[in-house]
């Protein structure tokens, strides 16, 4: 705190043109991206809820791999194929994916940060979007690694369960593909529930209630209205993207409402977060900040 | 140059800013002035798009703030101390404000070095003091190298060393020609700071002028006087429009007269007076007295007669001095 220096120049020695002048870009969506990017790698959130996702991603599937193989040869088991296997960390890595999400926005409303973002970028949607942009990206890159991870940490069980990665087979593709665009679109679905609400416990408590509970205890609800409809969802219908078509068949049995297809179901889970991230675009240009 | 026009702020049925229109010019340090709650925060965060008025508008160098393209080369603002993200360094923290608008590193490094931050840029904003987390608010503000710096309660929480390099910041800014805006419920550190002072309480525009027309308005027409007489002095000049305290026993203060009117009327009366001396006010007395009806939340006074609003302090340099000691026939 010695250094004051009332007599610097705060304009320094370089020429700049006058404000507005037309070599100046000033605000840009890239730039906005770059800045969010800085501000995303420079909290702990990041650094510690990345690597517990990808941990658990990896220490599920060698759990599951070994526990698999302690079956006995002989017993009439359903053995898991290879790709659900290798991604079955999801079920616990969604809950870090999901706090890291709301964390990237009601950190800044809880600590203030967020009136030096939008003073900096006045028209706001650029700042949602590219949060939401690199929390997606970020997030499906470490999913993405966390299973080439997982697929490494299971070889030692690979010829006992008999495990093969089939990647021309379209089910296994998409398995893999899928997990990776869950925990992204999962990572968005959470972002803006947070954007909504703006505090943090608020919003993980919401986040995790509809990802566990909710979509746990409403389809069991001995109701016709629960019944019909509970395939939509958000993780009910989702998750149907992660699961192999025998899982499927099996979740489905016995039921006579509505059963999406993977893809059909994904599609519930995005338009679920495209509406919530709408409703917080709104809401964020319109309140105070 | 900040235009606000019939700016107007309520929540719910509170309004914290009240049709409120000023300008403030380029060239100059002007002073925004009031008691806590007045809406000066309001005001200020009106002007860089952070609350949405609920009537009203204001400009900024002739556009809305969010209409500039490059708003951090417009305005620098420091709105409050904490509208950072705890976790992270104030080197980053600056980083990620430049980002948005390409500024390099190098200017970060510059206001860094400018606000004395160098030994603690890299220590996490969460573990700062209050004065620290000012400097780094106006590293942030000074980033774009902006015309135009709004500067929220900028001294609050700054040791004594930096009231003055804030004062002497924002003095040369203004004689750059740029636009400086601050606040501050401190008139002391205004009457040394500001070239020019919008007053404001409850949420209403008070006074706009410069500081020496503030003062010599509030000086009003109290003068002391000092009697054996004072009784009589007292029955002499009391009139509607005049008002007599007495301090002590042969001290009076009479408001509402000059010191010519007594001084002949005592002269006439054949009433002899020891000490006759105009009393002028300081920027505190016209701030007071201004703003005595707005206050937002009033304290009981402890140890003090009631409502000093009204007496002109003789302390400030100039008032004694002119001071006529006068014994008539």
């Amino acid at each position: 705190m010695t250094t004051l220096s009332p007599t610097a120049d705060p304009s320094t020695s370089r020429n700049r043109p006058r404000a507005g002048a037309p070599d100046r870009l000033g605000v840009t969506f890239p730039r906005v991206v770059a800045s969010e990017w800085i501000k995303f790698r420079t909290v702990r959130a990041a650094a510690w809820t990345l690597p517990i996702t990808a941990l658990l991603m990896v220490g599920l599937a060698f759990l599951s791999a070994w526990g698999t193989s302690q079956l006995p040869a002989d017993g009439d088991f359903m053995t898991p194929s290879a790709a659900t296997l290798v991604t079955n960390g999801w079920l616990l890595a969604q809950l870090a994916v999901a706090v890291l999400a709301v964390l990237t926005i009601t950190g800044e409303y809880g600590t203030g940060m967020v009136r030096s973002t939008f003073a900096a970028n006045p028209k706001r949607l650029a700042s949602l979007g590219a949060k939401a942009l690199v929390l997606a990206v970020t997030v499906a890159a470490t999913s993405a690694i966390a299973l080439a991870l997982a697929w490494l940490a299971v070889q030692p069980f690979a010829s006992d369960l008999d495990l093969a990665l089939d990647l021309a087979d379209g089910e296994t593709v998409r398995i893999l593909l899928g997990t990776v665009l869950y925990l992204a679109t999962i990572a968005v679905f959470a972002f803006a529930i947070g954007a909504l609400l703006r505090h943090s416990a608020g919003a993980i408590a919401v986040v995790v209630g509809l990802l566990l509970v909710v979509d746990q205890v409403l389809p069991n609800l001995p109701l016709r209205f629960f019944e019909v409809t509970s395939p939509f969802l958000p993780s009910v219908a989702g998750t149907r993207l992660l699961y192999d078509a025998d899982t499927l068949a099996l979740i489905d049995a016995g039921r006579d409402t509505v059963n999406l297809t993977p893809w059909e179901g994904y599609g519930v889970l995005a338009l679920w977060t495209v509406l919530l991230l709408v409703a917080a675009a709104v809401l964020v240009r319109r309140r105070d900040a | 140059m900040i235009e606000a026009t019939g700016l107007t702020k309520r929540y719910g049925s509170k309004v914290a800013v009240d049709h409120m229109t000023f300008t403030v010019a380029p060239g100059k340090v002007t002073g925004f002035l009031g008691p806590n709650g007045a809406g000066k925060s309001t005001t200020m965060r009106m002007i860089v798009g952070l609350d949405r008025p609920t009537s009203g508008s204001v400009t900024v160098n002739g556009r809305r703030y969010a209409e500039h393209s490059a708003p951090l080369h417009e305005v620098g603002t420091l709105l409050d101390a904490k509208a950072v993200h705890t976790g992270r360094s104030a080197y980053n923290h600056l980083l990620a404000q430049a980002a948005t608008h390409g500024i390099g590193r190098k200017r970060v490094q510059e206001v860094i070095e400018m606000t004395g931050l160098d030994a603690v840029a890299r220590k996490r904003v969460g573990g700062f003091s209050l004065g620290m987390g000012q400097r780094l608010g106006i590293a942030s503000a000074l980033l774009g190298d902006p015309q135009t710096l709004i500067l929220d309660e900028p001294v609050n929480g700054l040791d004594p060393e930096g009231v003055l390099w804030v004062r002497n910041l924002v003095q040369y800014l203004a004689r750059q020609g740029r636009t400086v805006f601050l606040s501050s419920h401190l008139m002391s550190e205004m009457a040394v700071t500001a070239d020019h002072i919008i007053v404001v309480g409850r949420g209403r525009l008070i006074a706009d002028a410069p500081v020496a027309e503030i003062v010599a308005r509030a000086a009003g027409t109290t003068v002391r006087v000092r009697t054996p007489q004072a009784g009589a002095l007292e029955e002499l000049v009391r009139g509607p429009e005049v008002t007599v305290t007495s301090a002590e026993p042969g001290l009076i203060e009479i408001t509402g007269s000059t010191a010519p009117a007594i001084g002949e009327a005592a002269a006439a009366a054949g009433i002899v007076l020891h000490e006759l001396t105009p009393l002028h006010g300081s920027l505190e007395d016209a701030y007071m007295q201004l703003t005595a009806d707005s206050v937002e939340y009033h304290s009981s006074d402890v140890g003090q007669p009631a409502a000093p609003a009204t007496a002109p302090s003789p302390t400030t340099p100039g008032a004694t001095s002119s001071a006529t000691e006068g014994a008539v026939r």
